[in-house]
């Protein structure tokens, strides 16, 4: 009998506790370069996890989240440098405004029909790359911002900075699992079910009193401010920002985790995020290459595995467990 | 009961470039009827039923729910807030859900008073959804598919989604319904069980009616009143045994 | 100020033409497959590319280079239209975004792979200043500007005369019909698609002595010029699209010029958000197709 996966139903028990111990353990199984790779794996999944809220969960597709990074991470490096504020008011403050600036933004860009609406979200990390590059008195234009601080925690005489890249690691940990307890509530919760509803049949969930719209502008803030979140953590990562953080090449790389991953489902994104980020970082393939395979398999996503590579995982993990 | 109607239009009216798909057509349904509404293909019954329940905007007219001016207002606004549910003749069921998430949706947007709300991840949320999961299971059950419950509603036939929809459309506790051909692409058998169905929410839950419906042996038997659309325009409107035998209404099927 | 003032206009109209011969094939494709096509530009990086290695590596005279690039382009553009274009007829939105930016990454990091990252200097073409009324242009430029008027009469010649044409256009309306009366919508989509993807390997080639370099990268540049033209110029609309290739080039030039060059690459994107909030659709009739 085939049944349907309810939201976060993904998210098992067995699963999640192999994940923690795995995450745990892992300084002692990785070298320094690995744990780097699982780093950036760890801060791009933020972002996904906004664009899969979009597209995975209410059937928008959006190329903007490069540009809420990119908010994010300078908002985060202009707050360090200028006003030396700790770490967790920087990642707080970077998501809050990144969801407060999709509001002006997503309000006009929703009205849109698919094409145009995916073509004025592009339009949205053009423009915020044009304004990193030419505000030159608060972004230093091109040459961008430097020397962010390490991430540092002022709790009085259990004050601490994270400066090694393990201590990074947990840190980015942390804020991950907090991230994706935060999504899967989202997902589990009646408005979850109505994001599906809207990505189903936006009429008919109209029809049964579901206000599409409304939904539409609040989750693409949500997306958004997930996409802050990530930015803020990039930039004390690199300790370095520059308009760069605004590219094409980033939104596409969160597309490729979530549709890769599995769209509409946890598990997937972070699947996602560790094979299309992190093991392709580990790996220190040529970046051209790289985009390459990042195109393939996009072609792959569309025409072979429109749910994306994470069912195959769990074909296969059925598998060896004998089920059928 | 109040003296007015439950829903009056007046003079609805809505061209689609030079064509006047509607042309003020008034109608009202009356507290605890089912109202027919019959007319042969194009004379403008579905344009109507659209902008009467807010999924398009009529040039002109008025559309009042129980006294109460709703013109203007959202297809998700009138559902909401009037009570008043519709159906599509293609567009029945959430495909990809299996049937018991189908009507949990149909029902949350009544259960929970705003959008903010609806992200609430507390005890009182979680109590919400699960009465609306029992009320779901009651109505699957009453519809005669428990079976089927967990299975993705996409699967099945035509005749058990439509039996889904019209389930969901009783998760509101609605007021009016507006049915648009409940009966197309039925087989015979399950036609019986919808007219029962709605035969049941009618006496038994208090909700009136409005039906599109080319069948006209279901319309002659359900309704009490039906009213007539030729181009745009009310032809007739009369009880059943007055309809069938008007002249003018003949030639419009027929002929012309 | 007021010379200044013309000169400016006249070299916006020279990239207005460069954009509208991309913008062109993009906006048929649509017509079409009912697709934006995010790898556009590549076919215009593509063009030039091949022109240069025929100038470089087999030292061909510029005018066989040009052929050469578009050529090549062809061949590239067929392979990918009938492995990949063909099957988006009649997919979502979704599906034809997705798709296209797959082949954009392919193309492109193919490219630099194969070539490197680096510019190219492009030696070839008609770069000889010539005066006309008062101006010095280089005769490249007016050759572009040439070109184009001709590639607009050219298509619209063809929509209305040739068979093909005509296809292109009934399927641009209505692929269902074209299906019933017998016209093969797969091989109309490969056609157009081909033809898109030449008329922006020409633009790319006649472009590669004005911009003197040529790179990997600089197709996705022109992608992102045209995909505001093609949307204000309202989806499948040539016509439309040409008077929007026109106005972008104009008003890229203008803001280069007054405003600060550094602004000009944002001109398109902004301009479009500014169209779109007043008019969702466009500026042009997207029924008025071809």
């Amino acid at each position: 009998m085939s049944t349907v996966a309810r939201n976060g139903r993904d998210l098992r028990l067995p699963f999640v506790a192999v994940l923690a111990a795995l995450a745990a353990s892992l300084p002692w199984l990785l070298g320094s370069y690995e744990l780097h790779a699982v780093i950036v794996a760890l801060t791009f999944l933020l972002p996904a996890y906004g664009l899969n809220l979009l597209v995975g969960y209410t059937g928008l597709l959006s190329l903007a989240q490069a540009a809420f990074f990119g908010i994010g991470a300078y908002v985060t490096a202009l707050l360090a440098i200028h006003f030396q504020t700790p770490f967790i008011v920087n990642l707080l403050a970077s998501g809050l405004i990144a969801g407060l600036i999709a509001f002006p933004l997503g309000v006009p860009a929703l009205r849109l029909r698919a094409t145009s609406f995916v073509m004025c979200t592009l339009g949205f990390v053009i423009i915020g790359q044009a304004i990193a590059k030419n505000w030159i008195s608060v972004t230093r234009g091109d040459m961008g911002l430097e020397s962010i601080p390490r991430p540092s925690f002022p709790l009085g005489p259990f004050s601490f900075t994270v400066s090694t890249t393990t201590g990074f690691y947990y840190l980015s940990l942390v804020i991950a699992a907090v991230a994706t307890l935060a999504v899967w509530l989202i997902v589990r919760s009646p408005a979850g079910r109505n994001m599906v509803a809207i990505r189903e049949n936006e009429t008919l969930a109209e029809s049964l009193g579901v206000p599409a719209w409304r939904y539409k502008i609040i989750v693409f803030m949500i997306g958004a401010a997930f996409g802050g979140l990530g930015g803020a953590l990039h930039a004390h990562y690199l300790t370095v920002v520059t308009p760069l953080t605004f590219q094409m090449q980033y939104s596409t790389t969160m597309l490729v985790i979530v549709l890769g991953g599995g769209p509409g489902t946890i598990s997937g994104v972070i699947f996602g995020s560790f094979l299309f980020v992190g093991l392709s970082e580990a790996l220190r393939v040529a970046p051209e290459l790289r985009m390459i395979a990042y195109g393939l398999c996009l072609l792959a996503i569309v025409f072979r595995f429109p749910r994306g590579f994470a069912p195959l995982i769990d074909r296969a993990w059925r598998w060896i467990g004998g089920e059928r | 009961m109040s003296a007015a109607p439950l829903l009056e239009i007046e003079g609805l009216a809505k061209s689609y470039g030079a064509v006047r798909a509607v042309d003020g057509v008034s109608l009202h349904v009356d507290h605890g009827e089912i109202c027919g509404l019959i007319g042969p293909n194009g004379s403008g019954k579905s344009t109507f039923f659209d902008c009467a329940t807010g999924l398009s905007q009529p040039d002109s007219g008025k559309v009042r729910l129980d006294g109460l001016e709703i013109t203007g207002w959202s297809l998700d606004r009138i559902a909401r807030e009037g009570r008043m549910l519709r159906s599509f003749q293609k567009t029945v069921v959430f495909s990809a859900l299996d049937v018991e998430e189908n009507l949990v949706i149909a029902g949350q947007m009544f259960a929970f008073p705003n959008v903010a709300s609806t992200f609430g991840i507390g005890a009182a949320a979680r109590t919400r959804v699960e009465s609306l999961r029992i009320q779901a299971r009651e109505l699957i059950a009453a519809a005669g598919l428990w079976e089927v419950r967990h299975m993705p509603a996409g699967n099945l036939s035509g005749g058990q989604q439509k039996l889904i929809q019209f389930a969901s459309m009783l998760m509101p506790k609605p007021r009016l319904i507006l049915l648009d051909e409940p009966m197309a692409g039925i087989n015979p058998k399950l036609i019986e069980r919808v007219m029962d169905s709605i035969r049941y929410a009618n006496r038994e839950l208090g909700v009136s009616f409005l039906v599109i419906e080319h069948n006209i042996d279901v319309v002659t038997s359900l309704c009490a009143r039906i009213v007539v659309l030729d181009q745009g325009r009310k032809l007739a409107e009369g009880t059943p045994e007055e309809i069938v035998v008007d002249q003018a209404v003949r030639e419009a099927y027929l002929g012309g | 100020m007021f010379w200044t003032l013309v000169e400016q206009v006249l070299n916006g109209i020279v990239s207005g033409s460069v954009y509208a011969i991309v913008a062109v094939g993009m906006t048929m494709i649509f017509g079409v497959l009912r697709a934006i096509n995010f790898a556009h530009g590549e076919y215009y990086m593509l063009g030039a590319f091949g022109a240069w290695v025929a100038v470089e590596y087999i030292d061909l005279p510029y005018p066989a280079a040009v052929v050469i690039g578009i050529l090549v382009t062809a061949l590239i553009a067929l392979a990918v239209g009938w492995l990949i274009m063909q099957r988006i007829v009649g997919a979502t939105a979704e599906t034809g975004v997705l798709a296209t930016l797959g082949v954009a990454l392919v193309l492109q990091n193919a490219v630099i792979f194969i070539f490197g990252g680096s510019y190219k200097y492009f030696n070839g073409g008609y770069i000889e200043p010539v005066t006309i009324f008062g101006f010095m242009l280089a005769e490249q430029r007016v050759l572009i500007i040439i070109v184009c008027v001709l590639v607009f009469l050219a298509l619209e010649a063809m929509v209305k005369l040739t068979w093909a044409g005509k296809a292109m256009r009934a399927v641009s309306q209505n692929p269902l019909c074209c299906e019933v009366v017998g016209i093969d919508v797969g091989k109309v989509v490969l056609q157009t698609f081909a033809l898109g993807a030449c008329l922006a390997a020409l633009s790319g080639a006649l472009t590669a002595p004005v911009n003197v370099t040529v790179y990997g990268g600089m197709g996705e540049i022109i992608t992102f010029k045209t995909l505001p033209i093609i949307i204000m110029g309202g989806l499948g609309n040539v016509r439309g699209t040409f008077f929007a290739a026109m106005i972008l080039g104009v008003a890229e030039s203008l803001v280069a010029t007054y405003i600060g060059l550094q602004y000009r690459d944002t001109v398109g994107f902004a301009t479009l958000m500014l169209v779109l909030m007043w008019r969702p659709h466009g500026l042009f009739s997207t029924r008025a197709r071809f």
